[in-house]
Parts: structure tokens; C-alpha cells; sequence
């Protein structure tokens, strides 16, 4: 059971990080969909550039790439002003298809070994801290403040004397820093890098956030919740049901619960009343 | 404003630039590597077609959708879900029955995987784009699921259904050994055809494109909007759902584990580069099967091939960049 339990907060982690990420960027007002790609991004960065910087300088130049492609993120929705969802699909292909084209030409393919990488335990705590902070920060602090009236009315904050825009300009770069987090952490679960490897985990992490209502702490409990989802689901491997793995099915329980949630049967519906706007 | 914009077209294609020349390969080089892989022989051309059909009719089910407002990122789950579909149809049921039969169970099942986010949206407001991507997900474990076990060919080393029988085909149009042009662009044709002549002529089709331009206008002008969202929604799943039926009975001829290479975004793209007219579906499907197949042959030149959906993604954010800037403000 404490494997279990270990092992589903390991599952958790960048779910959270990823989750918190999208926290700083929807309660700002912009839809992130990119949570992925951005994941994916630092994940290949990190894997990259760890073998000639070290482990930490693997995990700095990770957020660092993902930082920068959050803030094309917020370049195209702020100032061109596309529509958010299609910055979102575009910057998640990017990532994936930059993804692949970086680690085929730049990974070292004599180098077999595992990577040397920053110890999860690190990742684990930040992922506890950060959504603490970010509550903290959204009842007492200026920023989160700040944050959450540029998303929810933007035309009020603006009266108030803010700038809706340069604020979103730094909840994206937060976003970026903890998707970067995100990333890396999956990379040091694992010790290297592989094609698509977050797997879905950036729509999970989104899917949290819908659950936990766009709510640092909530959604901090519905990504442990995944979380222990996922660790039963390496837990119960091999069980076979009609000649197939449980798994298959199992894997896409955390978005049937976010589809019944969305369609209201959990409470009200709490996205940001300003997101999209301008 | 226009200089935003050329900006943002020289920094793309400076990025391009530089991928591809760190990959040790120029740029110019590798464009006439993607066309020549693409365009440069019948055969190639057949493949490109081969590449468009599914994008084709895809895209028309995006269009439509998108038309009334509403972004449906889930066809790469109703495309599943219609193929699976058409395949477990197409192996017990043979014959011209077969794939009569196929065809229609597999629409009815992308219209079925689209509506709960059709409701959501309309009397929930929980957004479309969240819902059909949480539906992606789950069809695509659900048919990976089904395919690894209750579908699987008996005797089979991958996770894949048997081969249909040859008369539950749909057999090529036109096949003179080099060239083959299959139904389903055919099929992509003449609906995109017939959804311009929908939409401009119609009062459903006025009614549909209202409903997107201003949901609460079109109310007030007597449209049931929520009605028309649902619809929209359904009907964009069950084309998502006939393109993969085609896929199936025209092309592949089974359902196998990982069937669509990411069809359900580029998609996507196809609607959007479309523009305002259904008519601009037809070339921007094209540009995306010349992409998809020039990029198997950059690959074999020793470029990822991960540069085609690079330029992808920024080709569309050029094209909505152009197209939004005059539209945004809220709601």
C-alpha cells in the first residue's frame, strides 16, 4: 500500500506542476490547451541539454524553452489575437513535431546510458508547495490578485488602474516555469528522453483543473487523485479483461469523470468569467 | 498591423530556415525533396490523394462545426470510433450490403461520440473544445482497448481486426497501375460541393452560419441556437465518422491499434486555412496531404520528419493571425 501511495504521488507530480501551470494562465483569462506541448518541450530539453550542462543545467535550459514557447503562447493570443484554442493545437504541434526533429538530430545515439538528472524528490516537493503558494498568493497577494481580476473581468481590472495584458504576459510565464518543472520532472522519473512521452499527461493536468474549479488547492487534490488512478493502473498490469489489459480502459477514467463534471453534474460551473476576452 | 503580420511570416520561415540548414540539409533542397516526394510521379500524386481523402472529408467536419461556432477538436475520436466501427460492421456483414451498412452505423456513431459535447456546450456552457478532447482520449483508449481484445483477429501477432473480405471494399475509381484515385476524394468533393450549396442556399445552412457569427442575435432573431449548436456538433461528428468508415473500407481494410496518424488535428488546420468559403477546403486539404507525404521523403533524407508539423503549426498560426485580427473582441 505505502508503494502504492509512494508511488502515486511520484504519478502526481507533474500533473500538478502542469496543473498549477495551467492555473496561473486560465485564472489570467487565456485558455491553455498547450499545457502539452509546452511539457513536451522541457522534457526534450532537459534531456538534451543535461548531457553537457548537468543535471541542473538540463532542468534550467527545460523551463527555459518552455517558458519562451508560453510566452508565443501569449505573443499570439495578446497581440495577434488569435483565437486561444488554435494558438493552443498550434503550439502543441510545434512541440511535437520540433520535439522530433531536435531529438533525432541532436541526441547522442552512441550514448546508451541513462541520463544524469535532478532526484524526483525535488520535483515532489515543489509540487506540494507551489499550489500553497499560489492560494496564498490569490487571497493575500498583489499578483494573484491582480491575476484573477484580469480573468475575470478584464474591463474592470483595467478601470482599477492594472493592465490585463502585461499581467497575463507574467501568469503565461509562470506557466511556462511550471510546465518546464513538469517536464523535466518526467524526464528525471525516467532518465531519458522519448517521443511524445507526456502521453496525454497535459490534458490530464487541464482536466484537474476543470475538477478542482480553477482552484489552486481543489485541483492539487483531484491531480493526487489521478495520480493514485494511474499508480493502481501500473499496480493492476497484466490483469486481463476479454484478452485485453485493463489498462487501456482504465487510462481514460480521469476524462470520463472531467466530462460528467463539465456537464454539471458536480456543482456549478466555475471558469473564469472573463477567459477569452480580450 | 500588416507588419505585424509580415513579422510574424519571416520569423516562421526563419525558424524553418535554420532547422533545416542545422539538420545539414538547405532549405531549397528540402522543399524540392517534399514536392518532388508529393507531385514529382503519378505514383507519389496517388499517395498525396491518398493523404487528402481522409483530411478532406475531416476538414469538411470541422468546417461545419466551426461554421456554427464551435471548435471540434474531438474528430480524431469520432474518426476512431467510425472506423472501429465500420470495421466490426464490414467483417459480419459482406457484400454491397456490407459496406451500405458500415457507412451509416459508423456515421451514427461519430453523431453519437459528438453529441455530449454538443449538449455540454449548449445548456451546461462547459466549453467544446475541453469536452472533445477528453472524448479523443477516451476513444482512443476505448478502441485500443476493443482492438487489443474483443476485436482482435484470432491468431493475430498486432493488435488489429481481420482483413475484410474483398467484396466488402470499396474498390478504387480509377486504377491504371501507377495512378489510383479512390472513392473517398470523390466522396470529400462532392460533400464540400454540397455544403457551399448548403450554406449559401439554404435557410438551415444561413441559420447554422448566424448562430456562430452571434449566438445571442440569431436568439433574438428567432434561431434556436442551442438547438443549432447541438446539431452542428452532431453533424460534424457523424462526417468525422463516415471519413473513417471510408478509411477503413477504401484503404486500409481493417481497424488496427494507432489507425490515425494524427489525422484529427491537421484536420483542424485544413479548416481553418479553408478561409470563408467550403470551396477553400479542397486546396488547403491538398497543401496538408503534400505536407504528410513530401515529409516521408524529407525523413528519408535524413530530416525528422516532426519538421512537417513544425511548419504546420506555424503555417496556422500565420493563417489565423490573418484571419482573426478583425473579429476579436470577446464575445
Amino acid at each position: 500500500m505505502i508503494d502504492v501511495l509512494r508511488l502515486a504521488l511520484i504519478m502526481a507530480t507533474p500533473l500538478c506542476l502542469a496543473a498549477m501551470g495551467g492555473y496561473t494562465s486560465e485564472r489570467g483569462g487565456i485558455t491553455n490547451i498547450g499545457l502539452e506541448g509546452l511539457m513536451l518541450m522541457s522534457a526534450c530539453v532537459t534531456a538534451l541539454c543535461s548531457a553537457h550542462f548537468g543535471a541542473l543545467g538540463g532542468v534550467a535550459c527545460g523551463v527555459l524553452s518552455s517558458t519562451l514557447l508560453s510566452i508565443l503562447h501569449w505573443l499570439s493570443t495578446q497581440k495577434y489575437r488569435i483565437d486561444h484554442v488554435i494558438s493552443g493545437m498550434a503550439i502543441n504541434a510545434i512541440a511535437a513535431g520540433g520535439t522530433n526533429f531536435l531529438y533525432g538530430k541532436f541526441s547522442d545515439p552512441n550514448n546508451s546510458g541513462k541520463l544524469v538528472v535532478m532526484p524526483t524528490n525535488y520535483f515532489v516537493v515543489a509540487a506540494i508547495i507551489v499550489p500553497f503558494l499560489l492560494w496564498v498568493n490569490s487571497k493575500y497577494g498583489r499578483f494573484g490578485i491582480r491575476l484573477m481580476a484580469a480573468g475575470s473581468d478584464p474591463d474592470k481590472a483595467r478601470l482599477m488602474g492594472t493592465e490585463p495584458i502585461t499581467i497575463r504576459f507574467w501568469g503565461l510565464t509562470a506557466t511556462g516555469i511550471f510546465c518546464g518543472l513538469a517536464g523535466s520532472m518526467l524526464v528525471s522519473e525516467v532518465q531519458a528522453f522519448t517521443d511524445n512521452m507526456t502521453a496525454g499527461r497535459g490534458y490530464i493536468a487541464l482536466a484537474a483543473l476543470i475538477l478542482g474549479g480553477w482552484r489552486p488547492i481543489p485541483t492539487f487534490v483531484a491531480c493526487l487523485g489521478f495520480g493514485f488512478l494511474s499508480a493502481l493502473r501500473v499496480q493492476l498490469d497484466g490483469t486481463q479483461i476479454f484478452g485485453a489489459n485493463i489498462p487501456a480502459v482504465w487510462a481514460s477514467l480521469p476524462y470520463i469523470v472531467t466530462i460528467v463534471a463539465l456537464a454539471g453534474f458536480f456543482g456549478r460551473n466555475r471558469t473564469p468569467a472573463g477567459i477569452g476576452k480580450l | 498591423m500588416n507588419g505585424k503580420i509580415t513579422a510574424l511570416i519571416a520569423g516562421a520561415l526563419a525558424i524553418l530556415a535554420t532547422g533545416l540548414l542545422i539538420s545539414g540539409v538547405s532549405p531549397m533542397e528540402a522543399t524540392k525533396t517534399l514536392f518532388q516526394g508529393s507531385l514529382g510521379s503519378l505514383g507519389a500524386f496517388s499517395g498525396t490523394l491518398k493523404e487528402t481523402a481522409p483530411l478532406l472529408i475531416l476538414g469538411l467536419g470541422v468546417y461545419i462545426a466551426l461554421k456554427a461556432g464551435l471548435f471540434n477538436i474531438g474528430v480524431e475520436g469520432q474518426f476512431l470510433v467510425g472506423a472501429t466501427l465500420a470495421a466490426t460492421v464490414g467483417l459480419r456483414v459482406q457484400g454491397p450490403v456490407g459496406i451500405l451498412l458500415s457507412i451509416l452505423v459508423a456515421c451514427l456513431g461519430g453523431m453519437l461520440w459528438a453529441l455530449p459535447a454538443g449538449l455540454i456546450k449548449a445548456y451546461r456552457n462547459g466549453h467544446e473544445v475541453i469536452t472533445t478532447i477528453m472524448m479523443n482520449y477516451v476513444a482512443g483508449r476505448f478502441t485500443d482497448f476493443l482492438v487489443q481484445g474483443p476485436l482482435k483477429a484470432a491468431g493475430s501477432q498486432e493488435a488489429s481486426t481481420a482483413d475484410l473480405a474483398t467484396d466488402t471494399r470499396i474498390p478504387a475509381l480509377i486504377n491504371s497501375g501507377a495512378f489510383e484515385l479512390g472513392w473517398s476524394i470523390c466522396v470529400g468533393v462532392i460533400g464540400v460541393i454540397m455544403l457551399w450549396f448548403w450554406m449559401r442556399k439554404t435557410v438551415a445552412g444561413y441559420e447554422l452560419q448566424a448562430v456562430g457569427a452571434n449566438p445571442t442575435a440569431s436568439k433574438f432573431a428567432g434561431i434556436s441556437a442551442k438547438k443549432i449548436q447541438v446539431w452542428a456538433m452532431s453533424l460534424s461528428g457523424g462526417i468525422a465518422g463516415i471519413a473513417g468508415a471510408f478509411q477503413v473500407l477504401a484503404y486500409e481494410g481493417r481497424f488496427y491499434q494507432g489507425f490515425s496518424p494524427g489525422y484529427g488535428f491537421d484536420a483542424l488546420g485544413v479548416a481553418l486555412l479553408a478561409g470563408n468559403s467550403a470551396i477553400g477546403l479542397i486546396p488547403a486539404s491538398l497543401l496538408f496531404g503534400i505536407l504528410a507525404k513530401g515529409g516521408v521523403s524529407l525523413q528519408a533524407n535524413g530530416v525528422p520528419k516532426g519538421i512537417t508539423s513544425v511548419v504546420l503549426g506555424a503555417m496556422i498560426l500565420v493563417a489565423a493571425s490573418i484571419r482573426f485580427r478583425s473579429v476579436k473582441s470577446g464575445d
